[in-house]
């Protein structure tokens, strides 16, 4: 049996090789077309070659975790690119900020917290996301994980400038509690 | 708790900020190559069945309708080179995949280490694919010297295609069918001895060892007689039987040309078309044949792509081809064990004729 368009998620999911090949098959000119977009200014193709062959592994290893159909398995995979690749970029270019618009943000400061986001292990960080509210999670995981702007998250969110900062800053303090004093979040 | 790709999952993205790009059937492959490398980390221990040595006196290769038209999606291990080598995607091998072993037996020699990936036998014909990693470059296509032997046939037919996948590195995939009248189907063993690689594009040669001996078991199959003929003007095609594998269908069928036609014509070959009562066509590629020294009489067969299953009737066309030899279309070369290569010099000179003639179909009831 072959995968197809019917099939796939469902013997990817089962580790069927063949689903493997259909989706880099399908999605290989979408994936390149995030990775490149994300890491084209490192001007490394090592990294971007290197980076598409990690976001399908990790496609391959978490199929598991998917819950949804074709269309939604397509932006699955686009929001795995992407963080993927701001995470070679962060590795890469060992620059603290994502986007020119997070220098202006600086004035949350570049602390604790921010290195914990930073770090390459993400359990920690994806431990204390699990604990925010629903609004604040998606906050968190579009601006850490995904490197969107808050123009976008707010557009996205249909929430105010000032209202995504400040629920980014209160995330960032608790997290910060978190850091530092080992306590409670 | 939900860990990243579950969140991420949670996420409505907008599509539209993406955007595709361009991707080539050789970066597919070598995503695919190096993802499945990834996944394969387990061992594998190799047994190595040396096959007895098959000494065949007169190798004679018979190249006829062997084109390679397509190539496999779906040949084991290093598959996505073979959908790099794979320029029509006919979807032949689609199935080959799962009913292959994988192999992994390499050798080095003068710098050149060969790997057999992997092997399937449907009976019939022997699938090799392999790959090897030079110390130098080796030009786009380079020749492989070597010739496959299948123990306890009387000649060998069978093709090699190669392809560079990276810096001195290419892969190929190699087909061998033998011929004999008291053929093992159930198992190949295989040897596959490769004395020298010549770079096309300087014609430089580096010889070495590489021998390689394996033992194929045969996927399951099932065989159903057809004895069926159709006739025109002399030439009688015969259609033997079908033998149906997992991952395709082999029709077997023969020629025989009378006097008459002999005498107009210096060559006659059949090829087959076949198509379901679905309206499924099935490409296939030839296996060589087998027969008199002139050519007139031969035993074919070709292998098709995986039965539709819910199909009831095969509907094969033969197509009658008739030629007459020049200079330009015919010549050949007698391979022998001791290595000296003859060149055949052409009997006759005729006009350059040829005449391609579709016979009526023959409509097969298949038996479920």
């Amino acid at each position: 049996m072959r995968s197809n368009e019917g099939n796939f998620i469902r013997r990817l999911q089962r580790q069927k090789e063949d689903a493997l090949e259909f989706i880099i098959d399908t999605y290989l000119p979408l994936i390149k077309g995030v990775t490149y977009k994300v890491l084209s200014p490192l001007g490394n193709d090592g990294i971007i070659e290197e980076c598409i062959n990690d976001i399908f592994l990790s496609i391959w290893h978490h199929a598991d975790k998917f819950n949804g159909e074709t269309a939604d398995f397509r932006k699955w995979i686009c929001a795995i690119a992407k963080f993927k690749a701001i995470d070679y970029y962060r590795k890469a270019s060992k620059k603290m900020e994502f986007t020119a618009a997070d220098v202006r943000e600086a004035r949350h400061g570049m602390s604790a917290e921010d290195e914990l986001i930073m770090r390459e292990d993400k359990r920690e960080l994806v431990h204390f996301i699990n604990l925010l509210e629903p609004v604040d999670r998606n906050i968190f995981v579009m601006k850490f994980f995904l490197g969107l702007n808050t123009e976008d998250i707010c557009r996205k969110l249909g929430l105010t400038r000032a209202s995504v900062d400040n629920r980014i800053y209160r995330g960032k303090k608790r997290l910060f509690n978190k850091v530092n004093s080992g306590g409670h979040v | 708790m939900k860990d990243i790709y579950e969140l991420l999952n949670d996420m409505d993205i907008d599509e539209s900020e993406f955007e595709e790009m361009e991707v080539s059937e050789w970066e597919k492959a070598k995503v695919t190559s190096v993802v499945k490398a990834s996944i394969h980390r387990r061992k594998r221990n190799w047994t190595r069945i040396a096959a007895a040595a098959v000494l065949t006196a007169g190798l004679s290769a018979v190249m006829l309708g062997i084109t390679f038209p397509a190539y496999a999606n779906n040949i084991p291990v290093i598959d996505n080179i073979f959908r790099l080598l794979d320029s029509g995607k006919s979807g032949l091998f689609d199935h080959y995949k799962e009913y292959s072993s994988d192999i992994n037996l390499t050798e080095e020699s003068n710098g050149i280490t060969f790997t057999i990936n992997d092997a399937v036998f449907d009976g019939e014909t022997v699938f090799i694919t392999y790959s090897l990693v030079s110390n130098q470059d080796l030009g786009i296509k380079p020749v492989v010297h070597g010739l496959l032997d299948i123990k306890g046939t009387d000649g060998v037919a069978g093709g090699n295609q190669i392809s560079k996948v990276g810096p001195n590195k290419y892969a190929g995939l190699i087909t061998g069918t033998g011929f004999s009248n008291v053929k093992d189907k159930k198992t190949a063993s295989v040897k596959w001895s490769i004395d020298s690689l010549v770079n096309p594009n300087n014609k430089q040669e580096i010889t070495g060892n590489w021998d390689f001996a394996l033992k194929v078991m045969a996927t399951d199959s099932s065989t159903q007689t057809i004895d069926r003929s159709i006739q025109h003007n002399g030439a009688v095609v015969h259609i033997h039987k079908i033998t149906f594998t997992p991952m395709s269908f082999i029709l077997y069928y023969d020629q025989t040309v009378d006097q008459q036609v002999r005498s107009q014509w210096d060559a006659v070959d059949v090829g087959i078309k076949i198509k379901d009562d679905l309206g499924n066509h099935y490409t296939g590629q030839g296996n060589g044949g087998a027969g008199d020294k002139e050519g007139y009489n031969m035993n074919w067969s070709k292998t098709f792509e995986k039965l539709e299953p819910k199909a009831t009737k095969l509907i094969i066309t033969p197509q009658l081809s008739l030629y007459n030899h020049t200079s330009d279309n015919h010549g050949s070369v007698e391979m022998s064990r001791d290595g000296a290569d003859e060149q055949i010099p052409l009997q006759r000179e005729q006009g350059n004729e040829r005449e391609e003639i579709e016979l009526e179909d023959i409509i097969v009831e298949l038996k479920k």
